[in-house]
């Protein structure tokens, strides 16, 4: 008995601990975009909401913002789309050289986003395709497809082929079997893929930076910010950010999550 | 382990109806229709000509969006444009010691003499081997000022850095943030070792580089503009070396301790100049802008731009300057700046290279 | 007619479903990287780009040890931060999956990960200031009395390292988690039936069975870290360049493209010696 409690003792001291040092920079990320001041450091002067007001004003950022949600958005369900069907098609059909294939998709994986993003800055230019919002979305599916593939194939057990013959017995053709069957039993990897690639195509920044011309997304829009030293307004855009992340989470977590019940 | 088929599909068509949302979406706003039919010019500039007060005046007038993208780094500002299309951009901001290099390149457009306002710019940086070619103009000074050192009076004594070789002293050790550029920070070095900027050759490098390893171990870090300002501000370290007025003056309100001068054996001066493409299909709209940019009021606004603040090169912004901003730019102190500093050093491509790599290996150090 | 088997019908299917991926890493993947690699194999001279077929970029990395120790310097970090990460957030995962109430295990999962939301540039300046000698962490001990001149934690290695280690920490928690949840309890029931206490469980049965998930955190931490600019851009200081920073150095005045191509390439070897290390338990399994 008292083993447990100091166990539990313990463990509830690490998780403190730990959670503390996960929401330190947070922490001071959000306090200073409070900062009645020009600069987020310490010594804090006050609160004021001027920064918040300045970010709503600052055009560029706001459009950033948009764009960043909608490169993310759009690279994510193709890198999603792309990954399922590979993926159903490798762990359904017998295909010649499925291991290269494997081996092929996930490659990108092993790549730093430095060179995908490089490379594709050469390849474009010699197709003479101009950069845009666009290209930056081709790199972040080349980076997000072998993620989705990996996290669906992986969850496409043997056992869901069953299923998938008893609806085709029953005269379903592929694509509805594709779309009616399988998907709805793959939902939580698909959403945790679709969820992993859109945060990592949130905040993506060497690719975004090489591959757009003017318009740009967020992480490149505060990276110039910057340039001109420390400014409380991206503590607020951060903290925005943040902010609605939160509260789309906690919206996702009791209309979404808490209706699937599962064993 | 039943399935539940139906909270699936719910799932399903709230994902695809998102999806198509945002397709749809997407398609409308990142590829707007133009509100009017609008001439649009296409600058590649340092951040300083982001700021929208400089911006906006000249758009409204000429009745032209004018679409905007920072680089840094010469080098990286080059590829960009060989990356490009010709036609692609129209107007060029460059470090002035590199206008050669693009005219090298073939870039840059001639414009002719009589368009731009010489007379009034300051004679020191009129620069003109730097910006003309066999008689012809290719690009104007637009902004200059200094790399020397910046301080926190309260923290160092102010005499002591009137002295260059103060800062390799163990008085300071670990109190110094060294700026992160090769080309001005080697000048200052040779500066220090008594070698003029424009005479640096091969065979400096040796000593040139015995200092700046000194200079490294007796500093905190070296930083870039946002880190050093940081650092300053935070008090992480009390000098950056390699500072100037543009790191400092938009600081001055919050952290009046801080404060920048020029040590009594020299630094170095940098220059950014601005040009015409040649590749442009809007070759007179583009000179427009840079006529704009060169005016007195265009040159006040940039002088006070949200980037950095720095001298203008045309001497007539100083009458659509405010009291105030002449200050913090210690517009009356110019004439005596201008002749203790010096251009960076302008290497041959061998010479920089060595020079970049010199600065690696002390970085690695 | 010629009479088409039911495995050809299906085969084309399936090409047809894996084509629109394969295109595309072809395309915008394996093309461009092709071209850097014959990119490392070219010189830049003067500016321009010299279509010439040498080793010269390649030489230089093992000649200039600035150039080589920026590999060395990588991989120390990398190995530290991903020992670090593996070490701190092994017991989180571990606590959310066995020691929070199962409808409260989402919740603590997604705090533990919520940071992940705000940019990441922004988080890493804001480490700076509290690292910094003036920041909360100084101060805090200073206050305390642990210490009485303020500890150099920011602007070098140890800041880099802090700023990875937060970030892979939140990325293994999820990774570990993952794995520990999916393991059945008979395990758990059967080394119990067997006599083994707590601790015997967890070091013989337990830990042996989430190695495919610390494998796959540890070469994912190994992947990410290695190939990042921003953090030790930030937090390092320059001291000590790392193999990312090189590469972003010889693009920015020189434009020196061939070199840039041979370093990362070089970075991408290291990586690949670590998949084959790890390849073991990262077979991309189906359960």
């Amino acid at each position: 008995m008292i083993r447990n409690r100091i166990t539990s003792i313990a463990c509830s001291a690490y998780a403190v601990l730990i959670f503390g040092f996960i929401f330190l920079p947070v922490i001071v990320l959000v306090l200073f975009s409070f900062q009645d001041g020009r600069l987020p450091v310490p010594p804090f002067n006050g609160f004021s909401l001027q920064w918040y007001e300045a970010v709503f004003a600052d055009r560029k950022l706001m459009s950033a913002l948009l764009h960043s949600f909608f490169v993310a958005t759009i690279s994510s369900f193709v890198a999603c789309l792309l990954g399922f069907l590979a993926a159903y098609a490798l762990a359904r059909f017998k295909l010649p050289g499925s291991a290269w294939q494997r081996g092929l998709l996930i490659a990108p994986m092993t790549v730093s986003y430095l060179i995908i993003a490089l490379g594709l800055l050469t390849v474009l230019n010699a197709f003479g395709i101009g950069l845009s919002l666009w290209t930056v979305g081709i790199g972040h599916v080349v980076i997000n497809l072998p993620l989705c593939f990996a996290i669906i194939y992986s969850s496409m057990g043997d056992h869901h082929i069953n299923i998938e013959r008893a609806a085709r017995d029953l005269g379903a053709s592929d694509i509805k079997v594709m779309v009616l069957v399988t998907a709805p039993m793959l939902l939580p990897s698909l959403l945790a893929s679709f969820f992993l690639s859109m945060t990592f195509s949130w905040d993506e920044f060497i690719i975004a930076f090489l591959l757009s011309r003017f318009d740009v997304t967020l992480p490149v829009e505060i990276w110039s910010l910057l340039r001109s030293g420390l400014n409380p307004k991206t503590n607020a855009i951060g903290s925005l950010v943040f902010l609605v992340s939160v509260t789309l989470l906690i919206m996702l977590e009791l209309f979404l999550f808490k209706r699937t019940k599962k064993s | 382990m039943m399935i539940d088929i139906t909270e699936g599909a719910f799932a399903r068509r709230l994902l695809a109806s998102a999806a198509i949302l945002a397709l749809g979406a997407a398609t409308i706003t990142i590829t707007p229709a133009p509100v009017l039919a609008q001439e649009e010019l296409n600058a590649l500039v340092w951040c300083d000509h982001t700021d929208p007060a400089l911006i906006e005046p000249f758009e409204q007038a000429n009745n032209v969006k004018v679409n905007l993208k920072e680089y840094e780094g010469t080098g990286a500002g080059l590829s960009i444009i060989d990356q490009s299309r010709p036609g692609d951009w129209d107007v060029l901001v460059i470090d002035g010691v590199d206008v050669q290099r693009a005219v090298d390149k073939g870039i840059l457009a001639e414009i002719p003499a009589d368009a731009l306002p010489n007379a009034d710019i300051f004679p020191e940086v009129r620069m003109e081997p730097n910006n003309t070619r066999d008689g012809k103009t290719y690009a104007v000074t637009e902004k200059f000022g200094y790399n020397m050192v910046s301080y926190d009076k309260t923290k160092v004594d102010p005499a002591d850095m009137k002295d260059m070789s103060k800062l390799w002293s163990d008085k300071y050790k670990g109190r110094i943030a060294v700026y992160d550029y090769y080309l001005p920070m080697i000048g200052l070095t040779g500066i220090d070792l008594g070698k003029a900027t424009a005479s640096l050759t091969d065979a400096d490098l040796p000593a040139i580089k015995d200092k700046l390893f000194a200079l490294k171990a007796n500093a905190k870090q070296v930083s870039d503009v946002v880190s050093s300002q940081t650092a300053l501000a935070t008090g992480e370290v009390d000098i950056v070396f390699g500072g100037g007025e543009w790191l400092t003056a938009g600081l001055v309100k919050d952290k009046p301790n801080l404060d920048w001068v020029i040590p009594e054996q020299g630094a170095v001066r940098w220059a950014q100049s601005i040009g015409v493409m040649k590749d442009s299909t809007k070759k007179d709209l583009a000179l427009k802008f840079v006529q704009y940019i060169v005016s007195p009021e265009g040159q006040a606004r940039l002088a006070t731009s949200s980037c950095y603040w720095a001298m203008p090169a045309n001497a007539k912004a100083g009458e659509k300057l405010s009291a105030e901003q002449k200050t913090a730019l210690r517009w009356d102190e110019q004439a005596d700046y201008l002749k203790r500093t010096q251009l960076y050093p302008i290497p041959s491509a061998e010479l920089d290279a060595k020079m970049q790599d010199a600065w690696t290996e002390m970085l690695q150090n | 007619m010629a009479a088409h088997s039911l495995e050809d019908v299906e085969r084309r299917k399936a090409w047809g479903f894996v084509a629109p991926a394969l295109v595309w890493t072809i395309v915008f993947f394996v093309a461009p990287f092709l071209f850097m690699a014959a990119m490392s194999l070219w010189a830049q001279q003067g500016g321009s780009i010299v279509r010439v077929w040498n080793l010269g970029n390649y030489i230089a990395f093992f000649e200039k040890d600035a150039l080589f120790r920026g590999l060395t310097n990588s991989l120390e970090i990398t190995a530290i931060v991903t020992a670090l990460s593996i070490l701190l957030a092994y017991p989180l995962a571990w606590i959310i999956a066995e020691r929070v109430p199962q409808r409260f295990q989402r919740t603590a999962l997604i705090l533990a990960v919520l940071p992940f939301w705000t940019s990441y540039v922004v988080r890493s300046y804001s480490w700076l200031l509290v690292l910094s000698r003036n920041g909360v962490i100084n101060q805090t001990l200073m206050n305390i009395g642990v210490i009485s001149e303020p500890l150099e934690l920011a602007s070098n290695r140890t800041a880099t390292v802090i700023g990875f280690v937060h970030f892979f920490v939140m990325l293994l928690t999820l990774t570990i988690y993952a794995n520990l949840v999916q393991l059945s309890p008979n395990y758990r029931r059967a080394a119990a039936d067997l006599g083994a206490n707590a601790f015997q469980t967890f070091w013989h049965v337990i830990l042996p069975l989430t190695m495919p998930g610390i494998m796959t955190g540890a070469f994912l931490t190994f992947v990410l870290c290695i190939g990042d600019y921003v953090t030790p851009q930030i937090l390092g200081g320059n001291n000590e360049l790392v193999l990312p920073q090189i590469i972003m150095l010889q693009l920015g005045r020189r434009a020196d493209f061939p070199m840039a191509a041979a370093l990362s390439i070089i970075l991408m070897l290291a990586v690949t010696a670590a998949y084959v290390a790890c390849a073991r338990w990262l077979k991309i399994e189906r359960t």
